[in-house]
C-alpha cells in the first residue's frame, strides 16, 4: 500500500514541478528600474522568417541607441523586453508574457501580417497599445480596436504606389497610354503577395483600364521552375510584368526568362523581399539590371530635399546601421526604426502611455512629407492608420547590382534607365 | 506550339532532379520501411556543404561532389547508430517520430550556426546557357540531371547485379526470412541507409546552384520526395525515376494548363489517388502495402 | 475511483490554479497546456485507441478554426454555431481519412493525412472568395458568451477544462466500454478481430469521425482564443505532428497520457521560448534543438510514454509489495 502510495507521489511530484516551473520563467522585477522605460518588441526569431525578424531586431536596437543618446523617451532611457514569435500562437503567448510578466504598456514589432493579428488582438484585450511598424494585412486597422496603430502603409498602398508609377511615369516613355498597357500579374501565395496584388489589380482596372492579360499565384518555397508560367507570358505578351517575389523566386524567374529569352518592357515590384532583397544583387551582379521595386529608399535619395532634422537622423541612422551590419540599411532596419522614432515623438508629446492621451497626441501629429527618416511625414487616421500620402515610397532599380532610388524625381538623384527594357544583353 | 519543347526540356530536367532526392528516399523506405522524415534535413546539409566550400574556397559544387559521397555516407553510418538503429524495430510511431525529432534539431543547428538568411551558389556553369530545339536551360540543371541518372542506374546496377544488393533486396523482402538465411539485417540496414544518405547529400550538393540555401529548405523537397516514392514503388530505383519524371510533368503540364496556383492540389491528389487504387505504387508490386508494412 | 487518481489531481489542480494564482502569463500557459492536451486527446481517439497514426489532424483543427472565424465574420453568426459547423464538416473529412484507413497501413496511411491536410492548405490559401486566402481571417473579439468572447484568462481556463474534461471522459468510455474493447481488438490484431466478428472497418471509420469532431472543437475554442486564422499554420504539419507528440509521450492509448504529454512539451516549450529570447537573434533556435534531442530520446527509451511507464513501475512495486 504505502508504495504504490509513493509513486503515486512522486509521479505528482513530477507533474507539479514542470506545472510550477512556469512561474520561475526569466522576468526582471516588475517594472523597470528607476530612469528606464520598457516597451516589448516581438519579432519572429526562429522559423522560417527569422532572418527578417533579426533585421527588424537590429533596426529597432540601433533607433533605441541613437533615441537614447539624444535624452531617451520622457526622459527616460528606453528598453526593450523582447519575445519570440515563431507563429501566431506563440505571438499571443509572448505578448500575454510581456504584458503580465514583464508590465509593458507598449508592444511594438511584428513584421508578418498572420503574427500582428494574433499579437495585437493579445494587446487589446489587455487594454496594451499595440504599435506595429511593419506589417502590411489591409484589415489590421478595420477591427475598430482603438489600441492599434501602425506607422506603415498597408498593402494596398504598396499595389497603389505601384500602378500609380506604372500609369504615370512608364506609361508614356512606353508611347502608350494607360489604358492601353498590359499587365501580367504574378506573385508568391502568402497574405503579403497575395494582398499588394490584389490591391493593384483593383487599381489598374478601376483607376486606369490596364488590360490584365494574366494572374498567377505560386507556392514560392515549392516553385522551382517557372518555365511553364514563362512560356505561357511569351505567349500573352504583356508589357509591363507586375511580380511581387519573396526570395529566391525573383532571382530564378529573372534567371529563366533572361534564358528563355522573355522579352517584357519593365517589372515592377514592392517591398523588401525577393527583388527587393540585397540577396537579388548578390546572385545576379549586372545580370539583374532592371527590375524596379518600391521599398525604403537607398542610395541616389537626395537628401537635401528632407528637413535638416530628418536629414541628420538618416544619417546617423544609415552610419549606425552600416557599423553594425557592415551593409546599408535594408527597409526592414528602415521600417523598425521609423516606427520607433514616431513612437518617441508620440512619448514626447503625451508623455505618458495611457491610452486615451496616447491616442490623443497619436491622432495630433501633423508633418509633411519629407519630415523624418526615409522622407517619411506623419498623419494618423482615426482608425489608427498613417496615411498613404505621407508615408512616402519610393521606387528603387536595380542598376550594376545595387538599387539606386529613382523615383520621385523630386527626391531623388538617380533616375530609371532601360525604359523600356531592350534586349537582355543591351543592358549596361 | 513553340511552348513544348521548353516544357519537355523541363520536365525532364525537373524529372532528374527529383528523381535524385527520390532515390535515397526509395532506398530507406523500401529496405527498411523506415519514413524518416528527416531526409529534406540531409539535402539541406548538402547544400550548406556546397555553399560554404564555395564561399569559403571558391571550390565548384562539382568538385565538392566527389567530397560530399563519404562524407555522406559517413553521416549517414553515425546516423545509423545514434539513432535509426534503436528504431527499426520500434512502432510506427516511435520511427515517425524519431525523425521528427531528428528534423527538428537539424533545421535548428543550422539555423543557429548559419542564421537565417538565404544563400546563393553561383558558379560559372549557372550562367551557362544552352539551347536545345527551341528550348533553354542552363549547365548546372543539365548537369544535375545527368549525375541524377547516373547515380540512379548505379544505384540499379547495385542493387541487381552485386551480392550486396541481392543481400539488400532479401532483406526488403521478408527481414525474418533474411536472418534465418544468416544474413545480417543490422549490417543491411546500416549500408542502405548510408548509401541514402549519401545520396541524398549529394543531391543537395547538385542543387545547390538552383535553389536558394536556408535551413528550412529541406521541407519543400520532402513531401515531394514522397510522393515520388509511393508513385514509383518502394525500394524501385527505375520507379523512383520514372515516379519522378511523372510528378515533373504533371508540375510543369499543370502549370501550364491551369495555373500554378493548383498544381501542389493536383499532385496531391493523385498521390491519394494512387494510395488508394495502387498503393504499392503505379510500377511496384501489388498487395505490398496491405503486407503489414 | 483509483484508476482516476491521476485526473483528479491535474484537473483538480488546474480548477484550483485560478482561484490562487492571478498572474496572467501562468494562466495563459495553464489554458495552452490545456488546450494542447484535449486536442492530442482527440488525437488519441484515432491514433492511441483505434491504431490509425494520423499526421493530418490539423485539417480537421484549421476546418474548426476557419468555420467560427468565416461564421463570425460573414454571417455574423455566434462561433458555437461555427463550431457545429465545423464538427459536421470535420465529421465528414474524417469519414474520408476513414475510408482511406481501411485501404492503408501505417507509413502509407501517416502519409495520404499529410497530403490531405495539405489539400486543404492549399485551397484555403487560395480561395480568396471564400477565406480571404493566404491572409487569413481575423477572428472579431464580442465580449460575451454567445460570442465566445473572454478577455479574463480566468474564463478561458475554466472553459478549456471543461473541454479537456469532455475529451478525457470519451477516452474513459473507449477503455471501459464494449466499443473500446472492440476498437482495442482491432487496433491490437485487425484480422484476428475481423474472424472474431467485429466490424473492423465501421468501428475504424466511427473513430476516425469523431476524432475529427472533436478535433474541430478545439480548433474553434483555439481560434476564439489566440483570434487569428492564418491557413499555413492551422493547417501545418507542424501542428499535427504537434498532436501526436503530445499523446506519444504522455502515453499514447491511456486516457491521461495527451494531457501528461501536454504538461510537460507545452511547458519545456514556454520555458526555454521565454528563457532564450532575451538573447541575440540566432540563438533563440537552441531551445528547438534541445526540444528535437529530447524527443528523439524520450521517443526511444520510452515508446509506451509516459503514464505507461509508471504505470508499468506501479505495477511492478505492487508485484513487490505483495511477494
Amino acid at each position: 500500500m504505502r508504495r504504490r502510495h509513493v509513486a503515486l507521489s512522486a509521479v505528482i511530484a513530477v507533474i507539479a514541478l514542470t506545472f510550477v516551473s512556469l512561474p520561475f520563467v526569466r522576468s526582471t522585477e516588475g517594472q523597470a528600474l528607476q530612469g528606464e522605460y520598457k516597451i516589448g518588441l516581438l519579432e519572429p526569431l526562429t522559423g522560417p522568417l527569422a532572418f527578417e525578424g533579426k533585421r527588424h531586431l537590429d533596426g529597432y536596437e540601433v533607433m533605441r541607441d541613437l533615441i537614447n543618446a539624444q535624452g531617451g523617451v520622457m526622459g527616460k532611457k528606453l528598453v526593450f523586453v523582447v519575445g519570440d514569435a515563431t507563429d501566431p500562437t506563440a505571438a499571443a503567448s509572448e505578448a500575454n508574457r510581456l504584458i503580465t510578466r514583464e508590465g509593458v504598456k507598449i508592444i511594438t514589432g511584428t513584421y508578418s501580417s498572420t503574427l500582428c493579428g494574433a499579437a495585437s488582438e493579445a494587446a487589446s484585450r489587455q487594454n496594451v497599445i499595440y504599435w506595429e511598424s511593419s506589417c502590411v494585412d489591409p484589415r489590421f486597422n478595420k477591427r475598430g480596436l482603438k489600441n492599434v496603430f501602425r506607422t506603415e502603409i498597408d498593402a494596398t498602398g504598396f499595389g497603389w504606389y505601384n500602378v500609380e508609377f506604372i500609369a504615370k511615369h512608364l506609361a508614356p516613355r512606353f508611347n502608350l497610354q494607360p489604358n492601353q498597357i498590359k499587365v501580367a500579374f504574378l506573385a508568391e501565395d502568402s497574405s503579403y503577395g497575395q494582398g499588394v496584388t490584389e490591391a493593384a489589380r483593383l487599381r489598374a482596372k478601376n483607376d486606369f483600364g490596364m488590360q490584365e492579360v494574366a494572374l498567377e499565384y505560386y507556392a514560392f518555397a515549392s516553385t522551382n521552375d517557372f518555365s511553364p508560367i514563362i512560356a505561357k507570358f511569351k505567349q500573352l505578351n504583356p508589357d509591363v510584368v507586375h511580380h511581387i517575389a519573396r526570395s529566391s523566386d525573383a532571382v530564378l524567374f529573372w534567371r529563366q526568362s533572361k534564358e528563355q529569352n522573355f522579352q517584357f518592357k519593365a517589372l515592377v515590384h514592392a517591398g523588401a523581399t525577393g527583388y527587393g532583397s540585397i540577396d537579388f544583387g548578390k546572385a545576379l551582379g549586372a545580370d539583374g539590371n532592371g527590375p524596379f521595386v518600391l521599398a525604403e529608399p537607398g542610395p541616389g535619395l537626395r537628401l537635401e530635399s528632407f528637413r535638416p532634422e530628418a536629414r541628420k537622423l538618416e544619417q546617423d541612422f544609415s552610419e549606425a546601421i552600416k557599423k553594425r551590419t557592415g551593409d546599408e540599411p535594408l527597409a526592414s532596419h528602415r521600417l523598425a526604426g521609423s516606427g520607433l522614432w514616431l513612437l518617441k515623438l508620440v512619448l514626447d508629446q503625451s508623455k505618458t502611455d495611457e491610452l486615451e492621451k496616447f491616442r490623443a497626441s497619436v491622432l495630433a501629429l501633423d508633418m509633411p512629407v519629407g519630415s523624418m527618416l526615409n522622407g517619411w511625414g506623419v498623419k494618423f487616421a482615426e482608425n489608427g492608420q498613417n496615411s498613404n500620402e505621407r508615408v512616402q515610397h519610393y521606387m528603387l532599380q536595380w542598376q550594376q547590382g545595387r538599387m539606386m532610388t529613382v523615383w520621385p524625381e523630386e527626391f531623388t538623384t538617380g533616375r530609371a534607365k532601360w525604359i523600356p527594357l531592350g534586349a537582355w544583353d543591351q543592358r549596361k | 506550339m513553340s511552348a513544348v519543347p521548353q516544357l519537355l526540356v523541363s520536365t525532364i530536367l525537373l524529372g532528374g532532379i527529383y528523381a535524385l532526392i527520390a532515390v535515397g528516399l526509395t532506398l530507406i523506405f523500401g529496405i527498411m520501411r523506415v519514413v524518416n522524415f528527416a531526409h529534406g534535413e540531409f539535402l539541406m546539409l548538402g547544400m550548406y556543404l556546397a555553399f560554404w566550400s564555395f564561399t569559403l574556397w571558391g571550390l565548384d559544387p562539382y568538385f565538392i561532389l566527389v567530397v560530399a559521397i563519404p562524407v555522406f555516407f559517413a553521416i549517414g553510418l553515425g546516423v545509423y547508430a545514434l539513432v535509426m538503429r534503436g528504431v527499426i524495430h520500434a512502432s510506427h510511431n516511435v520511427q515517425i517520430f524519431t525523425t521528427v525529432g531528428l528534423s527538428t534539431a537539424l533545421q535548428n543547428v543550422a539555423l543557429v550556426l548559419w542564421t537565417g538568411d538565404f544563400r546563393f551558389v553561383r558558379p560559372w556553369e549557372s550562367s551557362v546557357i544552352i539551347r536545345i530545339s527551341g528550348a533553354a536551360t542552363n549547365l548546372s540543371q543539365v548537369i544535375a540531371f545527368s549525375v541524377a541518372c547516373l547515380f540512379t542506374f548505379a544505384l540499379f546496377a547495385f542493387m541487381k547485379w552485386t551480392h550486396a544488393g541481392r543481400v539488400m533486396r532479401a532483406t526488403a523482402q521478408d527481414g525474418e526470412a533474411a536472418t534465418l538465411m544468416g544474413i545480417n539485417t543490422d549490417r543491411v540496414y546500416r549500408l542502405a541507409f548510408a548509401i541514402g544518405i549519401a545520396c541524398v547529400g549529394v543531391a543537395g550538393v547538385l542543387v545547390s546552384p538552383l535553389y536558394s540555401v536556408y535551413p528550412t529548405a529541406g521541407l519543400q523537397f520532402v513531401l515531394l520526395a514522397y510522393v515520388v516514392v509511393v508513385l514509383g514503388g518502394l525500394g524501385d530505383m527505375v520507379g523512383a525515376l520514372l515516379g519522378a519524371l511523372i510528378v515533373a510533368a504533371i508540375e510543369v503540364i499543370g502549370s501550364y494548363v491551369f495555373g500554378s496556383a493548383w498544381k501542389e492540389v493536383i499532385y496531391f491528389v493523385l498521390f491519394i489517388a494512387v494510395l488508394i487504387f495502387r498503393p504499392a505504387g503505379i510500377f511496384g508490386q501489388r498487395g505490398a502495402e496491405a503486407l503489414g508494412v | 475511483m483509483r484508476r482516476h487518481a491521476l485526473a483528479l489531481v491535474v484537473f483538480g489542480a488546474a480548477a484550483l490554479v485560478p482561484l490562487v494564482i492571478r498572474d496572467g502569463f501562468f494562466l495563459d500557459s495553464l489554458v495552452l497546456i490545456l488546450m494542447w492536451g484535449a486536442v492530442s486527446g482527440a488525437w488519441n481517439v484515432a491514433g492511441g485507441y483505434a491504431g490509425q497514426v494520423s499526421l493530418g489532424h490539423s485539417a480537421f483543427f484549421g476546418i474548426g478554426a476557419y468555420s467560427a472565424a468565416l461564421m463570425a465574420t460573414r454571417w455574423n453568426a455566434s462561433p458555437w454555431l461555427g463550431m457545429l459547423a465545423g464538427v459536421v464538416l470535420a465529421m465528414g473529412a474524417g469519414l474520408v481519412i476513414g475510408y482511406l484507413s481501411n485501404r492503408l497501413k501505417g507509413p502509407y496511411f501517416a502519409l495520404a493525412t499529410i497530403a490531405f491536410s495539405q489539400v486543404l492548405l492549399i485551397v484555403a490559401s487560395r480561395w480568396r472568395g471564400f477565406t480571404a486566402g493566404s491572409e487569413g481571417v481575423p477572428v472579431p473579439f464580442r465580449p460575451g458568451l454567445w460570442t465566445l468572447g473572454f478577455a479574463s484568462k480566468v474564463s478561458w481556463v475554466y472553459l478549456v477544462l471543461c473541454l479537456a474534461l469532455v475529451v478525457y471522459l470519451v477516452q474513459v468510455y473507449l477503455e471501459h466500454s464494449r466499443i473500446g474493447y472492440q476498437l482495442a481488438g482491432v487496433r491490437e490484431d485487425e484480422d484476428a478481430a475481423q474472424a472474431l466478428g467485429i466490424p473492423s472497418r465501421r468501428l475504424k471509420v466511427m473513430a476516425v469521425a469523431a476524432s475529427a469532431a472533436l478535433t474541430s472543437i478545439c480548433g474553434t475554442l483555439w481560434a476564439q482564443y489566440v483570434g487569428f486564422v492564418d491557413p499555413f499554420y492551422v493547417f501545418s504539419v507542424d501542428l499535427s505532428i504537434r498532436f501526436a507528440l503530445n499523446a506519444i509521450i504522455g502515453g499514447i492509448g491511456t486516457a491521461m497520457g495527451p494531457f501528461i504529454g501536454s504538461i510537460l512539451i507545452t511547458s519545456l516549450e514556454t520555458f526555454l521560448r521565454t528563457a532564450f529570447s532575451d538573447i541575440r537573434g540566432g540563438l533563440v533556435g537552441i531551445y528547438l534543438i534541445i526540444y528535437g534531442c529530447l524527443l528523439i530520446v524520450v521517443v526511444r527509451l520510452i515508446p509506451q510514454g509516459l503514464v505507461g511507464w509508471f504505470g508499468q513501475r506501479f505495477r511492478a512495486m505492487r508485484r513487490y509489495a505483495r511477494a
